[in-house]
């Protein structure tokens, strides 16, 4: 299982998602519409990572937590309480890059 | 690299056909992007007939966490290497989301700007990862691009001269 080109299947077949604070697993799994709890490693405290998934739970879309209190909040949560993670939207990046180059 | 290299396809995903031909350039020690490139000009082609992009290799500027003035030395070569690639190439603009091998790029372009060879427009979009501070990269180049593109409010507030368009990826 290590390394997978794409965990997109295992993704659309889980009902709950547990992972590390990376972007990319973060992003992927909101945009299956899957719950997620993120863990935080604390010895990487001041990796650049944590402000996506520091945000995503300020929005609303993931549930935090560390390797310690990993089990507890599997037993206390919620998921109903997650907020759906809108689509970003490339359509207006083309729309601005068009004005930019004068393809109007 | 990897999520840099997702990112920008998802930016590309959108662009009419009128931006063609497209150069992809990437680090040489990438091996995961070329695949993701040509799987999706693949897609694309399944649209618009007349695709044509191009792929090439630069030396990588810096690895994570390398230090200063070991940077300095492989960013030097990485434009020594990248600049006859842009001379050939003449883009009328530049795309980039962050990844340091798009430094040595921006600054050859800007050479080839200065020296009125050719005039880039350089736009950077910083990755969506970013919500409250730069990439080194993104700091370097929201003085020398011509846009700026952050994905969230926090950056727009501390740089101002960027735009926010929202979540773009």
């Amino acid at each position: 299982f290590r390394f997978k080109d794409s965990l997109a299947e295992d993704l659309r077949r889980a009902d709950l998602v547990i992972s590390h604070a990376g972007a990319g697993s973060c992003l992927e799994t909101l945009e299956e519409g899957k719950p997620l709890i993120v863990v935080i490693n604390e010895k990487l405290m001041n990796n650049h990572q944590l402000e996506l998934a520091k945000r995503l739970h300020r929005d609303g879309h993931v549930l935090y937590c560390n390797c310690s209190t990993l089990v507890e909040t599997l037993q206390s949560m919620d998921l109903s309480t997650l907020k759906p993670f809108p689509p970003g939207q490339p359509e207006k990046f083309a729309l601005f890059l068009d004005k930019v180059v004068g393809f109007q | 690299t990897g999520g840099h290299t997702t990112e920008i396809l998802r930016l590309l995903s959108c662009l009419s056909e009128s931006y063609s031909p497209r150069h992809y350039i990437f680090a040489d020690s990438d091996k995961m992007s070329e695949a993701k490139i040509h799987s999706f000009e693949q897609k694309r082609a399944e649209t618009f007939s007349n695709s044509q992009f191009t792929l090439d290799r630069i030396p990588r500027s810096r690895e994570v966490r390398q230090s200063w003035t070991s940077s300095v030395v492989t960013t030097l070569y990485s434009i020594l290497y990248s600049l006859p690639l842009t001379y050939k190439l003449k883009p009328d603009l530049i795309l980039c989301n962050g990844p340091g091998t798009c430094v040595p790029v921006c600054i050859s372009a800007l050479l080839l700007g200065l020296l009125g060879m050719k005039r880039a427009i350089i736009v950077y979009v910083e990755s969506i990862c970013r919500v409250e501070t730069l990439s080194l990269s993104g700091k370097i180049l929201y003085y020398f691009s011509d846009y700026f593109i952050v994905q969230w409010p926090d950056l727009k507030e501390k740089y101002p001269k960027s735009v926010y368009l929202g979540r773009i990826v």
